[in-house]
């Protein structure tokens, strides 16, 4: 009945042509659950979520059986309920339909726009099943934050004034919701990780060189290791390979 | 590109970076730019091991996003009042990381910035200031210097004096914290200079207390500092997750803001990505916008349906879920409008159409209807006697449409009538500058007319005949009134008691009731003959006199049925009436034998005696006329007329003299008529005097038998009249001068007497 239900939801199809690459498939997806988020309003750390819940589903479940863009689309309506930045069922559908049928006029409120706001209900149930109603997630978001003010701080202020490592590392955060980063990574690995990259990418030293005491990342988080800073950077780097794979077809 | 942020880049990933950059940027004219310069800085850089190359891949293909300029750096971070529990306040980091001393103090000297806030102990008081060994920061940075034993000097000008002491320094002591401005850094020989007066701190910190601090104002980064150095195993993370602003639910939004990051319009290094690339037709707001007018608009269709077809409830149930669903669709407000003007409910359709006019100026329907609305709701206005507000509609309805035939149409006939009225008025105020001679004259008819019957009832055909262009009266009023005149006559008498009081009171007037009654009365009766222009002709003939009886009497019904001062200002001019009506009454013809305006009455009865056959006939038409105007001044005079019930005689008056009220409204000489009228039944009301005279409120009493009987019937026609009159009332005040001129010379008289 579940997946009666969730086929409902195939006048989302199409787009979804037949891709080899689930891969490729999963990363659409996302950016349109990150588009739809931002066109919605969502702030991050809901959109991030979104992505979470939709990345956790396909983890158990395949895109053979279940219409990736519809659990998507629950996945949003689910995050914002989650995240207490609720958003109604009409926006999502507006607004989703808006981004596969590019200039295309809002859907009409008939019967029809009805039966897809079930078939988005219905799915939300579906993925809270699927998920044994784990839904709450912590995210990298706040580590990250807090991170950056904490280096903010040994760092000269004008030097830091200078560099966009804030926005860089941040934008970097959001990015990595593409892929499945945010499920086999501790959130502060992620944060650790994209500051590094930020810091990197400007080419900023941090105080504390090899020579003496920790590394600032090995404060933020003890576990972490070198390997895995490069591993989840090499990674997100992919991930951006990936934008122009997906983009470019 | 950011050229110093590309080349510190470039400076730091050497010479793969720069290649890749070559290649990957190729298509970039900034990069192009900045091309030579770079190379530069790719020869002087020290080799290090790069990583995988990862890295520089990555910076290279987003060098043009990471590097641009709108790719903006932090906006300077506002100076942490800190807000305990909205984020977690960390210790310095360096405090983890086990950095060696030299280290911290060499940067701790580099980022020192003059206007940071320093906390400190006094170690040494010196003639020439104090020494501080600091301890903390409190703004700017967040180090961790407590055991770097830095010293600062607080130099005796920069700690202000505190009056009471001579010596401002004897007011410190050792070991006190204090709070500092820094003031000066020396940086080759490390050197701090600090001060304690306000005017070394920027202004946003301004409130900032210096000077002697207690323990608990040391920062909150400070005292989690002290408790991770106390304890060895205390690691930054644990510090994170156990303060309770990590568990802020919004400590990302809070920080964001602090950290200048946007929400709504998020960065990403995604090419798809780039929301100033987005639509703004894509976001849900416009969307659903558009959605909701679609479907609004479906709804007028269906309301639209429904109203041809007559189901007019269901029509405005559509129009209004169409405006529920679209608050300001002009079409549902246009079509609501439509139906509200159909309706009848003029002013809403109005309101309706202006707001869809605001939504959108060139609406041709909107338009179109708002003008008709307009014109039509003038016309309204316009019975109604609201002339100025109907010119204004016609007005409106002009601006918004040169073009509109009706509206020009109705406006120039508005004006014409206001000119007219205007004119009217003028000669009217000519008139009563003869106002004096005039108000003899009406006393000295008023006498005439209780004796001669014939000529007041002729009279009052003569009024009635005038203003049936205009009166409407009910004509069921008038059908019962020949019932009702018996009843008239029963209850004249009553009045009659009352009136011989107003009578009397008429011929001494004392002073200042009588101008003041005078002044409403007047009013009443002047607005009123502004309002029937068209019976200037009849003004004309005998009007003068008869309006100005008709006003005179009015004052005495007014005084009377109003206020316990004027009642008794009644009591005593009634008793000076008796005894001195006569002569004054003499006096006054002898003074003034010739008064211009009184028309020789003689005429005037016969004229109206030719009248009187047509009085009934014509009564009926005015009747049938004036109902609708009759109704409207009713309302307007309730309170009014309430008070005149109070007298007993009062809502007797309102009931049967409904008639003659409407007489006298059409023509300024109905008064005078109706008086006579009454006159004529004079003898009977005599007669029933003594009956009603129990009913009769106590101040018109017993007196007027004695009275001649003349008065009651201008009384009664008063009283009836004055409700309906009373409505307009704005007399130009140099003719209440007149008037209470008049009042106050009848006086004198009266005392000379």
């Amino acid at each position: 009945m579940e997946t009666e239900t969730v086929h409902k939801g195939e006048h989302f199809k199409g787009l979804v042509s037949a891709e080899p690459d689930p891969a490729k498939t999963h990363f659409r997806v996302c950016r349109f659950i990150i588009e739809a988020g931002i066109k919605l309003g969502m702030h991050s750390v809901p959109i991030a979520t979104a992505c979470t819940i939709y990345h956790r589903f396909f983890q158990t479940c395949t895109l053979e059986v279940y219409e990736p863009y519809l659990v998507a689309m629950s996945a949003i309506y689910l995050a914002g309920k989650v995240e207490e930045q609720h958003l109604r069922t009409r926006d999502i559908i507006n607004v989703c339909h808006r981004y596969l049928n590019s200039k295309s006029d809002p859907l009409e409120l008939d019967t029809h726009f009805w039966d897809l706001r079930d078939s988005i209900v219905q799915c939300e149930l579906l993925v809270l099943r699927v998920l044994n109603f784990q839904v709450s997630f912590q995210h990298p978001h706040k580590f990250l934050l807090h991170y950056l003010i904490s280096l903010k701080n040994l760092m000269n202020r004008h030097a830091w004034a200078r560099t966009p490592i804030t926005v860089t590392a941040w934008a970097l955060l959001r990015d990595s919701y593409h892929g499945t980063l945010c499920l086999r990574y501790p959130p502060q690995h992620i944060a650790v990780a994209v500051l590094y990259l930020a810091l990197q990418t400007y080419g900023v030293d941090v105080l504390g060189g090899t020579e003496s005491g920790k590394r600032w990342w090995q404060v933020f988080s003890e576990d972490i290791t070198k390997p895995t800073i490069d591993n989840i950077i090499s990674e997100l780097t992919q991930l951006y390979d990936m934008d122009s794979k997906c983009t470019l077809i | 590109m950011d050229r110093d942020l590309l080349r510190q880049s470039v400076a730091c990933h050497g010479h793969p970076l720069f290649s890749l950059l070559k290649s990957e940027q190729c298509e970039n004219p900034d990069f192009q730019c900045v091309l030579g310069d770079l190379s530069k800085t790719v020869h002087y850089r020290k080799e290090k091991k790069s990583g995988n190359g990862v890295v520089e891949q990555f910076i290279a293909r987003k060098a043009d996003l990471l590097f641009a300029p709108s790719w903006k750096p932090d906006g300077s971070l506002i100076n942490e009042d800190e807000m305990a529990e909205t984020y977690a306040v960390m210790p310095p980091l360096e405090q983890f990381m086990e950095v060696a001393s030299c280290d911290r103090r060499d940067i701790f000297f580099r980022d020192l910035e003059r206007g940071d806030v320093v906390i400190g102990r006094i170690n040494s008081i010196r003639e020439f200031g104090f020494f501080l060994t600091l301890i903390c920061l409190k703004t700017g940075l967040i180090r961790d210097i407590e055991d770097l034993e830095i010293t600062a000097l607080c130099p005796l000008r920069d700690v202000p004096s505190l009056g009471t002491h001579e010596d401002p320094l004897s007011y410190y002591h050792i070991g006190d914290l204090i709070q500092a401005g820094v003031k000066d850094i020396d940086r080759y020989h490390a050197k701090l200079t600090v001060s304690l007066q306000s005017s070394s701190l920027p202004p946003d910190l301004s409130h900032l207390k210096l000077g002697v601090i207690s323990v608990d104002d040391m920062p909150a980064h400070y005292r989690l500092s002290v408790d991770v150095s106390s304890s060895t195993t205390e690691t930054y993370e644990n510090v994170l997750q156990n303060t309770t602003g990590f568990a802020n639910p919004s400590v990302v939004e809070f920080l964001l803001g602090k950290l200048g990051l946007s929400e709504t319009e998020p960065p990403s290094l995604m090419r798809g990505l780039q929301s100033k690339n987005f639509l703004e037709d894509d976001y849900w707001k416009s969307i659903r916008k558009k959605q909701s007018a679609s479907w609004a608009l479906k709804c007028v269709k269906i309301g639209v349906d429904h109203f041809k077809s007559g189901r007019h409830v269901e029509a405005m149930n559509e129009y209004n879920k169409a405006l529920e669903i679209d608050t300001c669709n002009v079409e549902a407000l246009v079509a609501r409008g439509a139906l509200y003007a159909t309706k009848g409910s003029l002013s809403k359709a109005i309101e309706d159409f202006e707001l869809a006019l605001e939504n959108c100026s060139t609406h041709r329907n909107a338009k179109k209807y708002l003008c008709q609305t307009l014109v039509e709701r003038g016309r309204q206005l316009e019975d109604e006697e609201k002339l100025v507000t109907a010119e204004g509609l016609y007005r409106k309805a002009l601006a918004l449409d040169e073009t509109f035939q009706e509206a020009e149409e109705a406006l120039r006939k508005l004006q014409k009538h206001i000119q007219e009225a205007a004119k009217e008025k003028e000669k009217h105020k000519t008139v009563k500058t003869s106002a004096k001679t005039i108000f003899y004259s009406i006393q000295k008819k008023r006498k005439r007319s209780s004796s001669s019957t014939s000529s007041s009832t002729s009279s009052s055909a003569d009024s009635s005949s005038s203003s049936h262009k205009k009166g409407k009266k009910r004509k069921r009023k008038h059908s019962d009134s020949s019932v009702r005149d018996k009843k008239h006559i029963c209850k004249a008498d009553s009045l009659e008691g009352r009136s011989v009081d107003g009578k009397e009171e008429l011929y001494p007037l004392p002073t200042n009731t009588s101008a003041s009654f005078m002044n409403r009365e007047i009013t009443d009766e002047i607005k009123w003959q502004e309002k029937s222009v068209l019976q200037m002709d009849v003004f004309k003939g005998k009007g003068y006199s008869r309006s100005m009886s008709s006003s005179s009497v009015e004052i005495v019904e007014d005084g009377r049925g109003r206020s316990d001062d004027s009642i008794d200002s009644f009591h005593s001019s009634k008793v000076y009436a008796f005894t001195s009506k006569g002569k004054t009454r003499y006096s006054l013809d002898g003074k003034y034998p010739d008064y211009k305006y009184n028309p020789p009455n003689p005429l005037h009865d016969k004229r109206r005696e030719k009248d009187k056959e047509e009085l009934s006939i014509i009564s009926k038409h005015h009747s049938q006329d004036l109902s609708t105007n009759y109704d409207l001044s009713r309302n307007f005079d309730k309170s009014r007329s309430r008070k005149y019930s109070s007298s007993s005689v009062g809502s007797e008056y309102s009931h049967t003299s409904d008639r003659y009220g409407n007489k006298q409204r059409d023509s300024y000489s109905q008064d005078n008529n109706s008086s006579k009228s009454y006159t004529g039944k004079h003898n009977l009301e005599d007669k029933d005097n003594s009956n009603q005279g129990n009913k009769r409120n106590s101040v018109s009493g017993a007196k007027l038998h004695n009275e001649e009987s003349m008065l009651p019937v201008d009384r009664k026609k008063n009283s009836t009249s004055v409700p309906e009159t009373s409505s307009k009332r704005s007399l130009p005040s140099n003719l209440l001068d007149i008037f209470s001129q008049i009042a106050q010379f009848e006086k004198e008289k009266c005392i000379k007497k």
